[in-house]
């Protein structure tokens, strides 16, 4: 590049950059999106005052989830540094979530993403677009850095994951599908019009917000408390977005490594992980005969559809229990409840609705119009989630040649807990 | 080059035993605070403090004995700062509380890291490495994964036999739900062929809306003081400026105030009043009100009705269809109307559709519901506003559905719902709803133009407005176009006659009362009812012939509606039905 320095030129982008995002940002702040409603009773709105992390410009927030996610790929691929992803995590934890409050976050904008193509086609933000992308093309090229330390979700937890045991790898396993269950539940609710269920059961963003409901509260606490020893649950056991980094990680071109060099096998790192994410080397001999593993690999695949179908026609006549998912099934199943005398007293939401223009009959017509939607949607869960098993099973029963200890690319959340018990140097080689 | 590899796992006793130290006292501190915040948690969850039993009790007292008055609204007023002092207190102890056990566990957490970090111990690995388990712990793996996809098919079977929803199906819905769930239709509605539908007055204006009655039989003779082919009188509950419709014996009105919106059903052979079903809200529940000009009310739209149902919509947005028994199949809200003189265009119904002009100053539209389940078989945007009805010229394989605002007459498809064509013919508030005779549309509105349009022969032609007239014009009635002459009844009191092929006018007669209603064709009369109640009764010729001008017994805005023998007109405060007994 002649005339124009490279500092200059990424000055220039910088700058670019920064204009980019904060022209919308400065009128997002001046005007309402949608204008205020006007009361024929001559109410006068009040002024608002938005908190401060309300103003933070998206350009910020998108620049700082690029800085924290560049600055973990290097502390975990070059400087091999579990000290540093500390330290990233920690500022992550300050800025994404108490100081944001948890919002925007790369887990909830699945949502948004998901409400933009089958949902309500709000329009999808480019903040939030780019909050939900980025992390998964850095997962395609260095793995789930951003679970390591730029997540504030995953950075409460690991700093909670004080006295971490291993769970079994069976136990560890079959628990790691409930995350497959949530993604499904997600995307149905979304589809369905149930709202966006990840933010509703966020059970961390009331510690992040210092308030919230004591339900949620109290599963939180829970899962902190007992992340102390099983580290990380959420992040392994229920993250929908963990799910899309899991099948992105899969394919990272430079995914962190336990030894900076050659393993020695000298089973040190056996036992660091304690999201059973290192793969030992494989046992030279196998431990039945080939064409019995052949056997079960053909049975499990012919089975395949038929289980799929299974699943999908359980999740289809199941729709009732889904549909009350839905507010206003919800709503008109309490209010009809009220009706019939079963339940005693009324709730917020009947009065709120006694008070409104909408009949009792359309409302349990509108609740069984929502209902039948769940058929299909009920349907389509069920498919996925037999799906999500069929190919868990085939990745078991698929025999595999490691011969180092490895990284599991789809479950290694970079944490860096391993590199301190590598005892190969950097470069040399030498043990 | 290489880096030394610091040793990671060093220990140093002093931080270890500081470090100790502080977990042992903020860990049981943080568990002490939550616990206190989960038990005020509860009691604060339980308080109602503004309905405290003690409050509730002077309340009653107090309504009991006013005599006492200032004594007990002193104590209520204390007690009731009090319950609100406490609450907030405990509101704010659980915020300082929680901040509180959030620090303790954070420093628990830091002090329990820093510990364990110093007396970290270097690995050591077992014995017998991980070869012996590998295989072993994939196939628990599998064994594991397959038993909780089995739990979770068994979970969701038990949960689909035993899970229902407790809601109770509306009747349209029961039956949407047996179609779907057996495959065979219930008792559908019937679609009457368009035969069918001409012998009965269906909507405002009869017929296709166009002001042409399909017998000729009506009576020419009558007398409401002395009771002369008076069949029956009855008062009207609710007032409304809706016209009657009739359905083989049922004769439909309905009528609306600021409290109630109800529809009205009357044995069309003694004039009892059969059933009254209210729309929307239950009467006396405050709905949000539109503004309404006194002329317009919150029940101007005329019902539709066709075979076992009638619909009905409101000045409020509330519409609603109910079988012929007054029992509500759906209802639909369709938002207050942003219309500065009221809502005013009537329904309208074609084959299974029920046709609703619902233009407004924004987000107009026009709507086509299936009659049978209310759900929307297409919509479209309308950018102008009208006071007008809409209208079906044709035969029933080329049916055009017109309709005019405050610019056009816009013809649609009204099975798709496409726009077919459309011109611009018109200008200010419009009221008067478009006419058809002679192959043609015939638009009219006061200070704008009465215009005769034909339709293009071909779907890709072009409509031509064929003659334009400017003289006296009406704001309310709605043209009245025959095959022979078109006529014109205005607000002034004038009734214009005009040749439909150049738009010359043969005649005009200038009556003494405004005509508000429309002018209907029976045979080759006219008939046409003034605002006092007048009926005149017209030939359909080229010069003006009165055949009589008879009372309907008090004033009248509402056109009235003619079958076999008989006439259904709607006065200010009652139905009458003249006739042959």
């Amino acid at each position: 590049m002649r005339g124009i320095t490279r500092r200059t030129f990424l000055f220039l982008c910088l700058v670019l950059w920064a204009a980019f995002f904060s022209i919308p940002a400065l009128a997002a702040q001046t005007e309402f999106r949608f204008p205020r409603p006007e009361f024929s009773s001559g109410y006068q709105h009040k002024a608002i005052h938005l908190p401060p992390a309300a103003l933070t410009p998206p350009w910020l927030d998108v620049s700082l989830l690029i800085l924290f996610l560049g600055a973990t790929t290097w502390a975990v691929l070059r400087r091999r540094s579990r000290n540093w992803v500390l330290v990233l995590s920690l500022a992550s934890l300050v800025y994404f979530g108490f100081y944001r409050q948890g919002c925007v976050c790369s887990v909830g904008s699945v949502q948004n993403v998901l409400n933009a193509f089958i949902g309500t086609g709000e329009v999808l933000t480019l903040t939030v677009a780019l909050f939900f992308l980025i992390p998964l093309v850095t997962a395609l090229y260095f793995g789930r850095v951003f679970c390591a330390s730029v997540c504030p979700l995953g950075a409460a937890q690991e700093f909670c994951a004080v006295r971490p045991v291993q769970v079994p790898h069976a136990v560890d396993t079959a628990l790691g599908m409930l995350a497959y269950a949530y993604l499904g539940i997600t995307v149905l609710g979304i589809w369905t019009g149930c709202g966006f269920l990840i933010c509703r059961y966020d059970p961390f963003v009331g510690f992040f917000r210092q308030g919230g409901s004591f339900n949620m509260l109290l599963a939180g606490g829970i899962l902190l408390a007992s992340g102390i020893f099983i580290a990380r649950p959420y992040c392994r056991y229920l993250c929908p977005y963990g799910v899309l980094l899991r099948w992105a990680s899969i394919f990272a071109r430079r995914h962190a490594s336990i030894t900076p060099a050659e393993c020695i096998q000298c089973r040190l790192c056996e036992n660091a992980c304690p999201y059973n994410a290192i793969i030992p080397p494989a046992p030279e001999q196998e431990p039945e005969p080939r064409s019995v593993g052949m056997r079960r690999l053909a049975w499990l695949l012919a089975a395949a559809p038929v289980l799929i179908l299974v699943s999908a026609t359980i999740g289809w006549t199941v729709h009732p229990l889904l549909s009350r998912l839905h507010p206003t099934v919800r709503l008109a199943e309490r209010i009809a409840a009220e009706e019939a005398g079963t339940v005693a007293g009324t709730t917020i939401e009947t009065d709120a609705f006694r008070e409104g223009d909408q009949t009792v009959p359309s409302l349990y017509a509108e609740a069984h119009t929502i209902n039948r939607r769940f058929k299909p949607a009920g349907a389509a869960l069920g498919a996925f989630l037999g799906l999500a098993l069929c190919a868990r099973l085939y990745r078991l029963s698929v025999l595999r040649h490691e011969h180092d200890y490895t990284a599991d690319k789809g479950a290694c959340l970079s944490c860096a807990r391993c590199f301190k018990y590598c005892p190969v140097e950097e470069n040399n080689g030498q043990a | 080059m290489a880096r030394r590899k610091r040793n990671p796992f060093k220990t140093n006793a002093y931080i270890v035993r500081a470090a100790s130290a502080i977990a042992v006292v903020s860990g049981p501190l943080c568990l002490l605070i939550s616990t206190l915040l989960i038990l005020n948690y509860w009691q604060v969850s339980t308080l109602d403090p503004l309905n405290l039993p003690e409050l509730i009790q002077m309340r009653e007292q107090l309504a009991a004995s006013p005599e006492s008055a200032e004594a007990t609204i002193e104590t209520i007023r204390a007690m009731d700062l009090l319950a609100r002092a406490t609450f907030f207190t405990s509101q704010r102890m659980l915020r300082t509380g929680g901040l509180i056990a959030l620090i303790a566990a954070l420093v628990f957490l830091a002090a329990l890291r820093l510990a364990l970090h110093y007396t970290a111990r270097p690995p050591e690995p077992a014995a017998v490495g991980p070869a012996p388990r590998y295989w072993l712990e994939r196939g628990r793996a599998r064994e594991l994964v397959v038993f909780m996809g089995g739990l979770w098919l068994l979970a969701a079977l038990v949960a689909a036999v035993f899970t229902r929803l407790d809601i109770p199906i509306p009747a349209t819905e029961e039956a949407a739900v047996a179609v779907q769930e057996t495959g065979t239709a219930p008792a559908a509605l019937v679609t009457p062929d368009w035969d069918t539908v001409q012998r009965q007055w269906p909507n405002f204006r009869g017929p296709g809306g166009l002001g042409k009655a399909y017998y000729t039989t009506a009576p020419v003779q009558w007398d409401v003081a002395t009771g002369e082919s008076i069949l029956w009188k009855t008062e009207v509950p609710v007032q409304g400026f809706n016209s009657p419709v009739v359905w083989e014996d049922r004769v439909y009105l309905s009528g609306a105030d600021k409290e109630t919106r109800e529809v009205f059903c009357f044995n069309a052979a003694t004039g009892e009043l059969l059933w009254r079903t209210q729309v929307g809200p239950p009467a006396g529940v405050p709905v949000e009100l539109p503004k309404v000009n006194e002329d317009t009310g919150y029940a101007a739209p005329s019902v539709a009705a066709q075979g076992d149902v009638v619909c009905a919509l409101f000045g409020t947005g509330h519409l609603a269809c109910l079988n012929k028994d007054g029992v509500l199949r759906w209802e639909k809200f369709l938002g207050v109307p942003d219309n500065h003189y009221g809502h005013g265009s009537s329904l309208i119904i074609f084959e299974r559709l029920l046709l609703v002009q619902y233009d407004q100053r924004k987000n107009g539209a026009l709507y086509a519901f299936d009659l049978d389940t209310g759900a929307e078989a297409w919509k479209q945007e309308r950018k102008h506003i009208s006071w007008a009805s809409p209208v079906l010229a044709g035969t029933p394989d080329s049916m055009m559905l017109a309709l005019v605002s405050t610019k056009n007459l816009d013809v649609y498809d009204p099975r798709a719902g496409t726009p077919l064509w459309s011109v611009e013919c018109l200008s200010g508030e419009v009221g008067p709803s478009p006419g058809y005779g002679a192959g043609m549309f015939f638009t009219a509105n006061d200070y704008a133009d009465g215009s005769a349009i034909r339709p293009p022969k071909e779907a890709s032609g072009e409509p031509e407005i064929v003659w334009q007239f400017y003289d006296s014009l009406p704001d309310i009635s709605s043209p009245l176009a025959t095959d022979t002459f078109f006529y014109l009844l205005t607000s002034r009191g004038e009734i214009i006659c005009l040749r439909p092929e150049n738009g010359e006018v043969a005649w005009v007669h200038e009556h003494e009362n405004a005509f508000f209603a429309s002018a209907i064709l029976v045979g080759d009369r006219i008939y046409a009812v003034d605002k006092e109640g007048t009926v005149l009764i017209i030939k359909n010729s080229d010069t003006y012939e009165e055949l009589a001008a008879l009372s309907l017994g008090e004033g009248a805005v509402a056109t009235p509606a003619f079958l076999d023998k008989r006439i259904y007109a709607r006065t200010m405060n009652t139905l009458v039905c003249i006739g042959e007994t």
